[in-house]
């Protein structure tokens, strides 16, 4: 058995008195695209965090390709191969966008340059390079977070609601992306409340509900399972 | 590339007249320059933890004040000339930002200004009570020496030297992950920046100009108190400066001690009464109207660099 891209074991993250995460476990392996589902409030968000050390966990396990890093800094876990972006935009406003690119590289400068302006065309930025950030639409900005993450060449990629406020064919090009991602051997795990992009795109899908994950499956699955409906529906 | 040769060549005959300004000044022009000097260095620094990292220190006068006394006790006890001990008060700053960048730069918005306004007034009150080697409430004398002119060269140096490091740092990579910490630390760690790292960094730097100022100005007067040299009024007019001129690029901080105090002593000779008040309207109007400063203005409408 290969060593999976993440390993979480038994993670528990409590607010007070609210447990937002309760003893999950998650097991992804390299190239493949997950995907992780709930209600409002289910923890999928602080999931995230937990994983990029953004918050502290309470308990468990954290680990990426085999090493731990709970318990590092939010940095240091980047720095480990894990990159992110926020379900509320997190672009640097008064950077331009190419500045937004450039300044999360390390190394050799040029080689940087050249990459960012790539990933510009890529989304279709390259006219707005030096734009404020700040100064893009809501769907410009969400793509230049998306290739602000894909600058660091992460082998873990986690996305909190790629597709909300994107339109369709920005969309579809950003799915496409994905898939090349996948297709590159990297790992993709998206929170998503757009169901037919989990259901297109996911290879398997993790729910939570209340912070425990009440589910794990193929997509179709998922769909019939009861205990989902149930979380999503109610009784 | 015209433009940029203009303005070398324009920053060239700035530098040559201020250099053979002395020469035929009169002692009081001299004194006035040197002041202005001092002023860049000082808001220049606290731009670059303020202004550029999004840090808002409300004690930075701390750093200028432990220069200084540094500077005077080794230039009154241990006989050192004033240009080493101008270094040494430097270092002094320095190594006092690294003690205290460490717990206090964990802390955010408001809660590290306020820590920076304290160890402001826990030093004035240490310098108070080590009487035996400050002197204490009586303050500290120096040998008489006549070195303002010498001194002038070495606080023009230091505003220069400031100025540079912050042209360095605005146009390096470095600088734009100092950015990124005033625009979004959260978002900054999660792309790998090791923000604490850089944010002391600037923090350390930020501390350097003040530190040598400190103990320039200390030697020029030759004689320093604790309320003379840990004004909480300083730091107000450092971050005046700056905010007017425009925080965060190179030139806003020299345009804004130039301007500020000019008018200050124009104001101040002729109505010294008027000056607290309009000095006070000035950061009303400043952070009402324009929270960008004139530079910042001109950089957002005419998509200007930062380097302005």
């Amino acid at each position: 058995m290969t060593t999976p891209v993440l390993e979480i074991e038994r993670l528990r993250k409590r607010f007070g008195g609210v447990i937002a995460v309760d003893d999950v476990s998650l097991r992804l392996e390299a190239g493949r695209i997950y995907g992780l589902i709930g209600p409002n409030g289910s923890g999928k968000t602080t999931l995230f965090n937990c994983i990029t050390g953004v918050e502290r966990r309470d308990g468990g396990r954290v680990r990426v390709s085999g090493e731990r890093v709970d318990g590092l800094r939010p940095w240091e876990i980047a720095q480990k191969g894990v990159g992110r972006t926020f379900q509320v935009i997190r672009v640097f406003p008064e950077l331009s966008a190419l500045e937004n690119l450039l300044v999360v590289t390390r190394g050799h400068l040029g080689g940087a340059r050249t990459r960012a302006l790539e990933l510009l065309r890529f989304v279709k930025l390259e006219g707005l390079r030096d734009e404020y950030a700040g100064n893009l639409s809501y769907g410009q900005q969400k793509l230049l977070e998306f290739v602000r993450v894909l600058m660091r060449d992460p082998t873990l990629i986690l996305l909190d609601e790629p597709a909300a406020g994107v339109n369709r064919t920005l969309l579809n090009d950003l799915l496409d992306a994905v898939r090349q991602l996948r297709d590159r051997g990297k790992t993709i795990l998206l929170v998503e409340h757009d169901m037919k992009v989990v259901m297109g795109l996911c290879e398997t899908v993790f729910v939570l509900d209340h912070g425990e994950k009440i589910a794990e499956g193929a997509p179709g699955i998922i769909q019939t399972d009861e205990r989902v409906i149930e979380a999503y529906f109610g009784r | 590339m015209t433009r940029r040769r203009a303005a070398l060549a324009a920053l060239a005959a700035v530098v040559a007249v201020l250099a053979a300004y002395p020469a035929f000044a009169s002692g009081y022009g001299v004194r006035a320059t040197l002041q202005v000097f001092m002023w860049i260095v000082l808001a220049s620094s606290w731009n670059l933890i303020s202004g550029l990292t999004g840090y808002v220190s409300f004690g930075h006068v701390a750093f200028f004040g432990a220069g200084a006394y540094a500077g005077a006790i080794l230039v009154a006890k241990a006989g050192w000339p004033w240009l080493p001990a101008a270094l040494a008060g430097g270092v002094a700053a320095v190594l006092l930002a690294l003690v205290i960048g460490y717990p206090c730069l964990r802390l955010r918005g408001p809660y590290f200004a306020i820590a920076m306004l304290g160890l402001n007034e826990v030093l004035r009150a240490l310098v108070s009570y080590f009487e035996g080697l400050t002197g204490g409430g009586n303050g500290l004398s120096l040998p008489t020496l006549d070195a303002t002119i010498p001194i002038y060269y070495a606080m023009g140096a230091s505003a220069a030297m400031v100025t540079l490091v912050t042209h360095a740092i605005i146009t390096s990579r470095f600088g734009l992950r100092l950015m990124t910490i005033r625009e979004d630390e959260v978002a900054a760690e999660a792309m790998g920046i090791d923000t604490g790292r850089h944010k002391l960094y600037a923090f350390l730097l930020s501390a350097a100009g003040p530190g040598i100022a400190g103990a320039l100005t200390a030697r020029d007067q030759g004689y320093i108190e604790p309320i003379s040299v840990f004004p909480l009024a300083t730091t107000i007019t450092m971050i005046v400066m700056v905010l007017f001129g425009g925080k965060g690029t190179v030139w806003g901080p020299v345009l804004g001690a130039v301007v500020l105090f000019v008018a200050q002593e124009v104001v101040w000779t002729r109505y010294p009464y008027v000056h607290p008040l309009l000095f006070g309207a000035i950061i009303v109007a400043v952070v009402l109207l324009m929270p960008r400063g004139v530079l910042g203005i001109l950089q957002i409408r005419y998509r200007l660099p930062r380097t302005i």
